[in-house]
């Protein structure tokens, strides 16, 4: 995971570098966005396509969804109460 | 943005499970890397482009580590309730919860407790990631930039973070990567520690 770890970050720290020195204008930003958004659904149907072509995740879900259901919920929804209650002070008040 | 995920997310799903031939799986993971890639590299430039961040995050100093401490607390916390709802021991719902969304490993960490538990973590962990996908948009727009990170958990450094970054700005995006980070390296020693309790 440490070398995946290098790797995400070599590509930020690349794009942050190309950010930082190359004067991009606002259409051209626009579109980058726009880029963005369609490359991340594609990535993102890939992943769902990924878990719909695994049998044993999707037989998995017909069976004990229920219950990994209720946990994901409680999980996401307690974490994010939990960054509510310290979000102010990370900040120090700014939104 | 919340429809269009679920939207990507499910036509995804249907066309795996109804459609395509098995061999298209072999390459999935070759994709979704390079997509990654190719996301976190617009990440990257989004970030170059307001470098003023820098200072702000600064100022934040040692608080930003506040924000993985409080997920994965409130992770464990929130599943442990969850298992208790379900008539599970505390523990063992705790540790699904703290695989904070890294399906693989925390799978892995539990196969030689219980095989259920295993496949109950690895389900749970792929449900979080997909219900993070579909309401980091939401809790961006309705709650908060910072609470946008929570749902993603360890996958706020990698496949959480172009989300997060679309919906919220470029200050987060780097907050969400030393969150994900931070939480990532906790699986491995919280998952074992929850479940041994």
């Amino acid at each position: 995971m440490g070398i995946r770890l290098l790797m995400y970050l070599a590509v930020i720290l690349l794009g942050a570098l190309i950010g930082a020195k190359v004067k991009i204008g606002e259409k051209l930003s626009g579109r980058l966005g726009s880029i963005q958004t369609a490359c991340l659904l594609l990535l993102l149907m890939v992943m769902g396509i990924k878990i719909g072509m695994d049998r044993e995740v999707i037989n998995s879900f017909f069976s004990i969804g229920y219950s990994a259901l209720v946990i994901s919920v409680f999980t996401v929804g307690f974490s994010i109460l939990g960054v509510i209650l310290v979000s102010g002070y990370v900040t120090g008040g700014r939104k | 943005m919340t429809g269009k995920i679920l939207g990507a997310v499910a036509a995804g799903v249907a066309l795996g499970f109804f459609l395509l031939p098995g061999w298209v799986l072999d390459y999935t993971d070759l994709i979704i890397d390079i997509g990654l890639m190719l996301l976190l590299f617009f990440v990257g430039i989004d970030i170059g482009m307001n470098r003023s961040v820098f200072g702000r995050i600064r100022n934040m100093g040692l608080k930003i580590i506040l924000l993985p401490i409080m997920i994965i607390m409130g992770s464990i916390l929130g599943a442990a309730i969850a298992g208790t709802l379900l008539g599970m021991p505390f523990n063992e719902s705790g540790a699904v919860g703290a695989g904070l969304g890294w399906y693989t490993l925390s799978s892995i960490l539990m196969a030689n407790y219980s095989n259920e538990l295993s496949t109950l973590a690895f389900i749970a962990n792929v449900v979080r990631e997909v219900m993070a996908f579909i309401i980091i948009p939401l809790v961006a727009k309705k709650i908060g930039f910072l609470e946008a990170i929570s749902p993603a958990g360890a996958t706020a450094m990698d496949t959480g973070l172009p989300i997060i970054s679309r919906a919220t700005d470029s200050e987060t995006a780097i907050l969400a990567f030393i969150t994900g980070a931070i939480c990532t390296f906790s699986v491995p020693i919280i998952v074992p520690l929850i479940l041994n309790l």
